[in-house]
């Protein structure tokens, strides 16, 4: 056990005798993070060697993941802290994010569809339906109580936070058993939707405005929720 | 004489430490101290947040590598 060190500190009231860990030395990780660094880039380069797709999905991922862990980026705190704390900037963190992907992806998609190329990203136009509703709804329980969504979920496995290490095996366990029952759930509830994609409705500049009026609004309400909330 | 909590949140997930803290904070008179460890990421961020809107004074402190106290002095 570490020896205790008393520190006196004044607080409003009066005088509080606090009892603090001594704060370690701060090792050094470099010498993990250099080697760790050489490997992560070597196995990019081996993959690139298979194919430059897979090399890219790994430098994209492993960038993904560094800025989701220092940006302490949670879309799981997005949806529950305007609740729980009345804080909203990882609400509005998520918003921007999503407008910027929309502008990016409508850019992508509307280049394909003036060279008369197929538009990428069709296949995943998928029926919206009350079945989206519940599920996203079932999620949301299970992302609060495994404290996190996939992503984060990942980020803290590899921060070494234990509990997370089971909700990422049950995550897997989920969808697998997702992935084994999925025919059944498209036929009878996910099949009744509607597919909508959206610049066949707008076209492609009233889609993104659309869009993007629909994140602003939701941006000015979450900033009014926070000041209504916290003051 | 103001009163000193530790609340011990090291293995708990990460709206856990924040909700602990809140009740444990409505318990306490104005210039007490509440200390939450923490070793969760996410309570890092949020906990702290709250407390300062709230208008606590907060202080975080990293014990050790991915340890931290958040030490809150209820207004």
């Amino acid at each position: 056990m570490p020896e205790s060190v008393k520190t006196e500190t004044s607080t409003g009231g009066g005088t509080s005798t606090r009892t603090r860990r001594p704060r370690k030395p701060k090792k050094s990780q470099l010498k993990y993070a250099l080697p760790l660094a050489v490997v992560l880039l070597g196995f990019g380069i081996y993959l690139a060697t298979i194919s430059p797709n897979l090399s890219f999905f790994w430098m994209t991922g492993i960038c993904f993941g560094f800025i989701l862990q220092r940006a302490g980026f949670c879309f799981t705190a997005s949806m529950r802290d305007p609740y729980l704390t009345g804080g909203t900037s990882l609400t509005r963190a998520v918003l921007i994010a999503f407008a910027v992907t929309s502008i990016g992806f409508t850019a992508i998609k509307y280049g394909a569809y003036v060279q008369g190329l197929p538009i990428p990203g069709r296949g995943y136009v998928v029926p919206i339906s009350l079945a989206t509703a519940v599920g996203a709804f079932i999620f949301g329980i299970g992302m609060v109580i495994a404290g996190g969504c996939a992503s984060g979920t990942l980020m803290r496995v590899g921060e070494g936070f234990h509990m997370q290490w089971l909700s990422l095996f049950f995550f897997i366990v989920g969808s697998l058993w997702g992935a084994h029952d999925f025919g059944w759930w498209h036929a009878h509830f996910m099949s009744k939707g509607v597919k909508i994609f959206m610049p066949d409705v707008f076209g492609w500049f009233g889609a993104i405005t659309v869009q993007l009026l629909i994140i602003g609004i939701l941006f000015i309400l979450a900033d009014k929720w926070e000041q209504k909330k916290m003051g | 004489m103001s009163q000193e909590v530790t609340l011990d949140c090291l293995g708990e997930a990460c709206p856990i430490p924040l909700v602990k803290a809140q009740n444990k904070l409505k318990e306490l008179a104005s210039g007490d101290v509440i200390i939450v460890q923490i070793d969760h990421s996410c309570a890092l961020k949020n906990l702290p947040e709250w407390a300062r809107k709230d208008g606590h004074n907060v202080e975080i402190e990293e014990v050790d590598d991915g340890e931290w106290e958040i030490i809150i002095e209820k207004a």
